[in-house]
């Protein structure tokens, strides 16, 4: 029961972040995630990795609170209540495929192997791992070939 | 209760917002989901796996998260003192004015 509503609270608090218009609450709203974030490390046992992410939590919400209002317009307007609402809902309308569905069971193969054992114990991070940075290298010579081609002309 | 899931949410959410706003701020905490969005998988599957080498994994991630950020964070400052603004198209706007004004003055030369 505690998960899932700090679940639902991690999904809210960042819906709440990227879409609030003020960059204060903006950055507040981040804390929050951070701080649920830490607190799900926590319940899952993970207590070092959840003291981490507090710290780290903390050094970069300092420094976004002392840039945020460089890197804002002043003339922002403000959140109107009934979008709040509407992000808050929103939050936790996307958060309930989390709670009511799991891919992480049984696979399909028939075998007594979990999606997490499947990663860990059957090199199957390694696969994910090198498929990604392949992805990544071939987006970046893309990038880069394109950024070539429309600098020449 | 699945983490996986929980993990695709904010994934979803960071790559949105990073696709969506223009404001270099909203930029930077779209990175922030995505990289907790990654982040929260090596915990949650080591844990599920009993392999504690996740958090070992993790405790490097972070730290290269907070490089990184740092980084993101210095840069987006100085793009926003040179410019004034923080508007990613504004700024893209002013850019553009300013190498079509050095073109010109190059061709007068």
């Amino acid at each position: 029961m505690i998960l899932e509503i700090l679940s639902i609270g991690l999904i809210v608090s960042a819906c709440l972040a990227l879409f609030l218009d003020e960059a204060v609450y903006s950055v507040a709203a981040l804390a929050g995630t951070f701080l649920f974030t830490a607190l799900i490390y926590a319940v899952d046992g993970a207590i070092f990795v959840a003291i981490f992410q507090f710290a780290v939590g903390v050094g970069t919400l300092t420094i976004l609170f002392l840039s945020g209002e460089l890197l804002s317009e002043k003339s922002v307007r403000k959140t109107s209540p009934n979008k709040t609402l509407a992000l808050i809902a929103g939050g936790v309308v996307l958060s309930l495929p989390a709670l009511f569905l799991s891919i992480s069971g049984s696979t399909s193969a028939g075998v007594n192997i979990t999606f997490g054992n499947g990663l860990w114990n059957l090199n199957g991070m390694d696969a994910v791992l090198q498929g990604l940075v392949i992805l990544t290298v071939a987006l970046g010579i893309v990038i880069v070939l394109y950024e070539k081609r429309s600098g020449g002309k | 209760m699945d983490f996986v899931i929980l993990s695709l949410a904010i994934l979803a959410i960071g790559i949105y917002g990073l696709l969506t706003n223009r404001n270099l701020l909203k930029a930077f905490i779209s990175i922030e989901l995505i990289a907790i969005a990654a982040t929260l998988n090596f915990v949650t599957l080591s844990s599920a796996a009993g392999v504690g080498l996740g958090q070992a994994f993790l405790v490097l991630a972070f730290s290269t998260d907070t490089a990184v950020s740092a980084v993101i964070l210095a840069l987006l400052v100085i793009v926003s003192r040179k410019y004034g603004t923080g508007d990613l198209r504004q700024i893209l706007k002013m850019e553009s004015k300013e190498e079509s004004e050095e073109a010109e003055t190059d061709g007068d030369d």
